[in-house]
């Protein structure tokens, strides 16, 4: 919180932090767990079709519920690794385009009344917007299609031959788990 | 081949035992085999019967009789389940063959036909058994397509469902590069 020990950052400040923090507004953390949770449920269709995962035993909706969870919450962590590993680098890359397109914007009233400090904070924000959502809608990307393709491969090609339930269940976690480890490095 | 092959070797082991009993007249060996690896529920199964005369003489009307296959389990497709030869030389062989199809997807037990004959023309009329099959499982249309369809269906529905949470993401970041790049690239442009 920015009132610790009775300082107060400045509006600028707050921004320009707000570039490295990890904190999440409950919107994007919903659009990443709403995404994690259909990725992670998707490739069931291929268990229970080609695989021939018998979805109507009890014991498969208990396994395919549980493995689910867990691999949502992994997967949305993989997201939100992801998202922040790139978030700076985007916002550098941004910072001449957004500042044009926020100056093209303001009318010469505008442009006149404000001050220089307004303007900056204003493409401050404005920059650390792009920034987020690039690095959000990139890091659901690269995941899901990452996701996806380690679970056909691990089902497919590594445990084909299992049992199809210990199929689905390593080839899932086993997939969300390495996304989630994969997410945690720095490049 | 298999099938041959093991008929064969059964015929020469029961070869044996014929010739010892040759003096008799004729002695007929009948085997029943179902051609097809999977029996599947409405799909052509072939039964392949085999009558091999080991005996000394001409075996003489020779009837070939199968009753274990019931009207509500099989519908006949092809071929006759009761045949008669006239006349089997001793050392030949008859084939003759059936395609049926079954109705349901069950256990079904293949058991024998029964082959009856004159070992000699005035003699006596003797019964036999052909070999039975045993018990089998009949699957069903869709259990057999599972296992062995390439599933085009699946995978296209797949590759449907599967275009959303990828291609989403994509176009929305894409569109924004795109945007934000083409503002870089138009002020140099200018400049």
């Amino acid at each position: 919180m920015p009132s610790q020990g009775g300082k107060k950052f400045t509006r600028e400040e707050e921004l320009l932090l707000q570039d490295f923090s990890r904190n999440m507004s409950t919107k994007s953390s919903a659009l990443f767990y709403g995404n994690a949770l259909i990725v992670a449920a998707l490739p069931a269709w291929v268990f229970w079709r080609i695989h021939q995962l018998d979805i109507t035993q009890t014991q498969t909706i208990v396994l395919f519920a549980a493995v689910t969870i867990l691999s949502t919450w992994l997967v949305a962590f993989a997201y939100r690794n992801v998202k922040f590993s790139l978030r700076h680098k985007i916002a550098q890359k941004r910072e001449d385009a957004v500042s044009k397109e926020v100056i093209r914007k303001l009318t010469d009233a505008e442009q006149k009344k404000m001050s220089r400090k307004e303007k900056d904070e204003r493409i401050l924000w404005k920059k650390n917007e792009v920034a987020d959502h690039e690095a959000t809608t990139f890091s659901i990307f690269y995941n899901n299609t990452l996701f996806i393709l380690i679970v056909l491969v691990a089902s497919f090609l590594i445990l084909h031959s299992f049992d199809a339930n210990v199929n689905y269940a390593l080839s899932i976690l086993g997939g969300a788990g390495l996304l989630a480890l994969l997410s945690t490095g720095s490049k | 081949m298999f099938v041959k092959m093991k008929v064969l070797s059964v015929l020469s082991v029961l070869l044996l035992v014929g010739l010892a009993s040759s003096q008799d007249g004729a002695r007929l060996l009948a085997a029943k085999n179902l051609l097809n690896e999977y029996l599947v529920e409405g799909k052509d199964v072939s039964v392949l019967y085999s009558i091999y005369n080991v005996g000394s003489s001409t075996a003489h009307n020779v009837a070939l009789t199968d009753e274990t296959f019931p009207e509500a389990d099989f519908k006949v497709i092809q071929g006759k389940l009761s045949v008669q030869w006239e006349r089997i030389a001793p050392g030949s062989n008859v084939t003759h063959s059936v395609i049926l199809q079954p109705l349901k997807s069950q256990f079904f037990n293949f058991t024998s036909a029964t082959v009856t004959y004159l070992p000699l023309e005035d003699a006596e009329e003797k019964s036999t058994y052909t070999s039975a099959p045993g018990e089998k499982g009949i699957v069903t249309l869709k259990e057999f397509d599972r296992r062995f369809s390439p599933h085009y269906m699946d995978w296209a529905v797949f590759a449907v469902m599967t275009i959303p949470p990828i291609g989403v993401p994509f176009l929305l970041w894409f569109m924004s590069k795109r945007k934000y790049e083409s503002i870089v690239t138009g002020k140099g442009k200018k400049h």
